[in-house]
């Protein structure tokens, strides 16, 4: 029975359809078990979503949706380029002014939804379409036909490049397949795991998210939590807007221009709800591996860019599908048994 | 005195004329009439037709309080249907109008399929779709540009009627059709019972998911005019087709005064704050500025007409109550 138990957990099917996939990869083409080529950049590229996925699993825990995901790690990016480039900051300065950036735009996101109580995917896609300008213009204003912040930080290239195997302790070091920019990903995840299963907060969230009335009915401050929940996606957008830059190179209007379809992908593959009240962290970061399998395998298959996202696309109608045709079957069976 | 369904949201409209005749205007003066010639007048009027029929089309699904993420994309895939089936398989123009007109529908029929069998959101199901058909544009149109098409298409989009384009007569008959359809006919008056109120409307004996279906059929339609439009106002087909459309396509209903909660429509508003949008642009063209100011405008302009019309509906709202309350 305790088997059957381990198979109903969702994370443990996906973790293990995702080993099944990547191993069905590299059994096609051997080149899909490189550690340079492959691996290394598929965890680096998998650690920066998972923290944007985070983002949006905030906003969704209380049955929201932050369609200006991609703009405000893209204006993270842009304040900590600029930081570097005409202020002189080091790395972790420049780095905290651009996660605090996302923050206050996620806090003001937050304000406006709840004084104008507009539904919240209306204010983010306006947001985003705000951002995008402002973004765009910035860059274009202050460096003119490049349009990039080039200046890189002291330290810059080591997260971008190197791996746990330059990270000893001792004689012991870590693989060379994993990169630094997992640590920042696994902070972000023990931390929001951390919040949204210990703490009152949390707990006050998720309460929110399944049902707003009867929370705001039991005494939680629930336009406040409205705000909490975009502070937090703010401030995880801007961190993954930093890695993004970091992976880049340079900083750029195109960072996190193409970060709102996986952002769903990896939470709600993972098992969050859309409609709010049920969070699946772990299974964010499994689930956007899984979305990169899928798009690393299917590329080293030398299928175009076309493909792939009839692929994503399909991927995520299918979760959308799977959990709707699961609720299905539970509400049969309980009538059923009545 | 009952009013026509033009002149119902007065307020919103009339203003919105106002200032595109001032808009208009000042860009007369600031250009030293160089705007009133032949050439600017009809390539302002040409590329006004785009964003109307898109705008429509964002309507209809905002008006079940819905969104079409996909608007671009589906625009995209039915004029490279329309560019490839004229140019690889020398189809006649009639036919490949048809089918790409009857594609167009078809991919507004599935997105309100798939809304109403898995019950979520419009939009998530349409970003879903969205990346799938921005999928099979590139496949369709690879990196080429496509223009070996017969000439007489591009020829009637520089044709006019009286000064006017006739692409954007067809944009404005258009506009009136879908107006008929939604004051005269009975599926549009339960459309908007659906946007309105989806309980009430269950209650008295409309189905909403047939509502549903319909709003994202009829606006897969609206595309399917939009990319019949682009095709002939364009010299060429790319894969940058319908990349940008997706803010234009919020933006004129929104402006025009659609709440996004759904259940009221504003046609002639939608086609005016297309107009006034357009003017920006032009004016953007005349002051070289860069294109991203325009995008900055109209997103701060949008958002502040949604939470404008939010606050003024609760206010309402509240004044509602206060009578509930003297009873």
């Amino acid at each position: 029975m305790k088997f059957k138990k381990i198979f109903n957990d969702q994370r443990v099917v996906l973790t293990l359809l995702t080993i099944a996939l990547f191993i069905f990869f590299g059994l096609r083409n051997y080149a899909f078990f490189n550690v340079d080529f492959v691996i290394y950049p598929l965890l680096r590229d998998g650690a920066t979503l998972t923290v944007i996925g985070l983002a949006q699993l905030c906003v969704l825990s209380i049955g929201h949706l932050n369609l200006a995901v991609g703009r405000m790690a893209a204006v993270s990016a842009l304040v900590a380029g600029a930081s570097y480039q005409y202020w002189g900051l080091t790395l972790v300065q420049g780095a905290i002014l651009g996660v605090l950036a996302g923050a206050l735009l996620g806090a003001i996101t937050g304000w406006i939804i709840v004084k104008s109580q507009v539904n919240a995917f209306i204010v983010t896609l306006a947001m985003d379409f705000a951002l995008l300008g402002l973004v765009t213009f910035i860059y274009v204003t202050f460096t003119g036909a490049t349009a990039a912040f080039t200046t890189k930080p002291a330290g810059m290239d080591y997260w971008r490049s190197k791996s746990l195997a330059d990270f000893c302790l001792g004689p012991i070091c870590g693989p060379k397949a994993l990169p630094m920019m997992l640590i920042p990903a696994i902070f972000c995840l023990i931390l929001v795991s951390f919040m949204f299963s210990k703490t009152r907060i949390g707990r006050e969230l998720l309460s929110t998210g399944s049902n707003l009335r009867a929370a705001k009915l039991s005494g939680i401050p629930v336009e406040n939590r409205v705000m909490t929940a975009h502070i937090f996606s703010g401030t995880l957008a801007g961190i993954g807007g930093l890695m993004l830059a970091y992976t880049n190179g340079s900083f750029t209007a195109a960072i996190g221009s193409q970060v709102m379809l996986p952002s769903f992908l990896g939470p709600v593959l993972g098992g969050t709800l859309l409609a709010g009240g049920a969070v699946a962290v772990l299974g964010t970061f499994i689930g956007t591996m899984m979305t990169l399998v899928i798009r690393q395998g299917l590329s080293v298959q030398g299928i175009g860019l076309e493909t792939l996202n009839i692929a994503l696309g399909l991927v995520l109608l299918l979760a959308l599908s799977v959990g709707q045709i699961q609720k299905m079957f539970t509400s049969t069976k309980l009538r059923e048994k009545k | 005195m009952k009013l026509p369904v033009f002149f119902k949201n007065r307020m919103t409209e009339f203003s919105l004329s106002v200032i595109f005749v001032i808009g208009f205007l000042a860009l007369v003066l600031t250009s030293n009439g160089v705007f009133l010639s032949r050439a600017s007048l009809q390539g302002f009027l040409t590329y006004l037709a785009v964003p109307i029929a898109i705008g429509l089309a964002q309507m209809v699904v905002l008006c079940i309080g819905q969104m079409n993420l996909a608007v671009g994309t589906m625009g995209g895939v039915s004029c490279a249907i329309m560019a490839v089936l004229m140019a690889d398989h020398n189809l006649p123009i009639w036919l490949a109008i048809f089918i790409g007109l009857f594609s167009a529908t078809a991919m507004g029929a599935i997105n309100g399929a798939l809304v109403v069998l898995t019950q979520l959101n419009g939009f998530i199901i349409t970003l879903g779709t969205y990346t799938i058909l921005l999928g099979f544009q590139y496949r369709l149109v690879k990196t080429f540009t496509i223009d070996k098409y017969p000439s007489s298409l591009p020829e009637f989009g520089k044709r006019n009627f009286l000064g006017f384009p006739y692409i954007l007569v067809i944009a404005i008959i258009t506009a009136i059709l879908l107006s008929l359809f939604f004051s005269r006919t009975i599926i549009g008056r339960r459309v908007l019972a659906t946007g309105g109120n989806p309980l009430a409307a269950r209650l008295s004996g409309v189905s909403n998911n047939r509502s549903i279906f319909i709003a994202h059929t009829l606006s897969g339609l609206l595309i399917g005019v939009a990319s019949v439009i682009t095709i002939a106002s364009l010299p060429g087909i790319n894969r940058s087709i319908g990349g940008d459309w997706l803010l234009a396509s919020f933006a004129a209903p929104i402006i025009g005064g659609v709440l996004m909660s759904g259940g009221t429509i504003a046609i002639y508003g939608t086609v005016i704050a297309a107009g006034v949008v357009r003017l920006v642009d032009i004016a953007r063209a005349q002051y070289s500025l860069d294109p991203s100011i325009v995008s900055l405008s109209v997103g701060v302009v949008t958002l502040s007409t949604v939470a404008l019309s939010e606050w003024r509906r609760r206010r309402t709202e509240r004044q509602n109550e206060g009578i509930k309350g003297l009873i």
